[in-house]
């Protein structure tokens, strides 16, 4: 705040001030003219209510000297008199950083004996597994739902069921949420057609033994050489690429021919948000931890 | 002073109301003035860009559907605030929004910091129906965004105004408009807009910046 309007606010607290602290101090001696009966003359209803005068009472006046008391203190240890920071310094973004930095000495020691463990070793660690599921259902629950089984409708695989893309010890599990993961199926329609990848999606399904048209699966085979550089020669997947593996029941993005055949027309992009810069390490690897415990069982949980 | 000045003001109604008036408008001139004749001081901060033509396409829909009736941008500096949505606001973040959308009602998240933290098709599909990746969301839903196309002359014409306003947007900005909103829905743009809250402006790092509260941007 410039100058100028430093003083135009020290003026305003002045004059406020002023003028209460002088009606303050005039208005108990104040002298009101009263009439014999000691009434002040002013009248309503024609004379049935008439105005008293009365003494401020004490207590009014001493509470009302707090206030100038407690007003003053304020504008003196506080920022509020124009450009005067106040004697005791105080700023929000000030107190926010104590506070910010109370809470992370709070929370060293239990960070400091997390970094000990391996990401596996931690989610067998009850404080650690807390932890990781209040953070998970803060923040990884919009895509992976509340019991983290994931939402085809988004391609966000379920997290509790031992079924991993890019690989599930613990490793995988922190990068996958530190920097993120990218899943591009490319869009087959354009080359195979619609009976091409009609005949694919038949194919597809009878890896894993799903209803499927036998006719059409035998005629998909041939095309799926192109499809095996990413999941492989009998479609197993491969967790370098995040390819899921497709011989078996669990499904990204649905396991109705409708959805594969959609998968291998317009492609699929999943996008695994990178979370590096929003949670930081220690928060990362409890949630991992926490992801982790969810499909080995929780050697904690005595329920 | 003597008693018959004030019972003068007592009785006359017109005095009474201008001395009250002056009275109670001090908080204000004091609060108010100050910031507001100076707000036109604060720069805008590092990164901050006037919005490229798409998300200023999405901005106008955030504000035409009233998002901000429900979700504030203006994280403030309290702890559970920074340690959820991030880095408190600064008004430096600000400066190219016209109307600011801060605000303090919160039946939905602070959106400030939103951006990267959801992918595109998780906002595609939150916004057609929120119930589809958050089941117990009451979000309303929004599927009539991906029916409207976006008028590239209609972005012009905002962006003019802007111009006049103050945001440095440059005759080859506006003349490139129409071309990058061409054949983008309402819900390209209002996903463009929502994708890029608060990533390319957070003003440091937290510790950083709480260390130096200095740098605020503008705060008096």
């Amino acid at each position: 705040m410039s100058n100028g309007w430093s003083l135009w606010v020290m003026f305003l607290v002045v004059f406020n001030l002023g003028i209460t602290f002088f009606l303050f101090l005039w208005a108990p001696r104040a002298k009101i003219p009263t009439l014999p009966d000691g009434t002040s003359g002013h009248v309503w209803a024609h004379g049935v209510l008439r105005e008293g005068v009365r003494k401020l009472p004490m207590w009014w006046i001493l509470l009302s000297a707090a206030m100038f008391v407690a007003g003053f203190a304020y504008l003196f240890l506080f920022p509020g008199f124009g450009n005067h920071k106040g004697y005791l310094g105080w700023t929000s973004h000030g107190q926010l950083a104590r506070e910010t930095a109370s809470n992370d000495a709070r929370l060293d020691a239990a960070f400091q004996r997390f970094d000990k463990y391996s990401i596996e070793q931690l989610a067998g660690d009850h404080d650690a597994l807390a932890m990781g599921e209040v953070l998970f259902r803060d923040n990884c629950a919009a895509c992976h739902g509340r019991d983290a089984h994931g939402n085809t409708l988004l391609g966000a695989p379920n997290l509790a069921d031992n079924d991993w893309l890019y690989g599930g010890d613990g490793k995988a599990i922190l990068t996958s949420i530190l920097d993120g993961r990218h899943g591009a199926m490319p869009a087959w329609g354009p080359q195979f057609g619609d009976a091409g990848v009609a005949n694919l999606a038949n194919y597809v399904l009878s890896l894993s033994g799903a209803p499927h048209d036998a006719t059409k699966a035998i005629a998909g085979k041939a095309l799926f050489t192109v499809c095996a550089a990413c999941h492989g020669p009998e479609g197993k997947g491969n967790p370098a690429l995040g390819a899921p593996n497709l011989t078996d029941t669990i499904w990204l993005y649905g396991g109705d021919l409708e959805s594969v055949e959609s998968s291998i027309r317009d492609g699929r992009s999943g996008n695994m948000p990178t979370w590096r810069a929003r949670l930081g390490e220690n928060d990362a690897r409890v949630i991992a931890a926490y992801v982790y415990s969810l499909s080995h069982g929780d050697p904690t949980d005595t329920k | 002073m003597a008693y018959r000045h004030f019972e003068f003001i007592e009785k006359h109604v017109w005095t009474l109301g201008i001395l009250t008036a002056i009275m109670v408008s001090i908080g204000g001139l004091a609060e108010i003035t100050p910031l507001f004749i100076e707000a036109n001081k604060v720069q805008p901060a590092e990164g901050v860009k006037p919005y490229d033509p798409l998300r200023l396409a999405g901005r106008d829909i955030y504000v035409r559907e009233g998002c901000y009736l429900c979700h504030s941008q203006m994280i403030r500096a309290l702890r559970f605030e920074t340690e959820r949505y991030g880095h408190y606001s600064t008004a430096s973040e600000s400066v190219y929004d016209r109307p600011f959308q801060w605000g303090s009602k919160r039946t939905g998240p602070d959106l400030a910091r939103v951006g990267g933290k959801y992918s595109d098709l998780w906002q595609r599909l939150h916004l057609m129906n929120p119930r589809q990746v958050v089941p117990q969301s009451n979000m309303p839903d929004y599927p009539w965004l991906s029916l409207a196309l976006i008028d590239g002359k209609d972005i012009q014409a905002r962006m003019r105004v802007l111009r006049m306003l103050g945001d440095p947007y440059t005759d080859a900005d506006i003349k490139a408009a129409p071309k990058a909103v061409a054949g983008k829905t309402e819900m390209d743009a209002l996903v463009a807009y929502l994708q890029g809250l608060g990533i390319d402006n957070e003003p440091q790092k937290p510790a950083a910046a709480q260390a130096a509260p200095a740098s605020d941007g503008g705060a008096p």
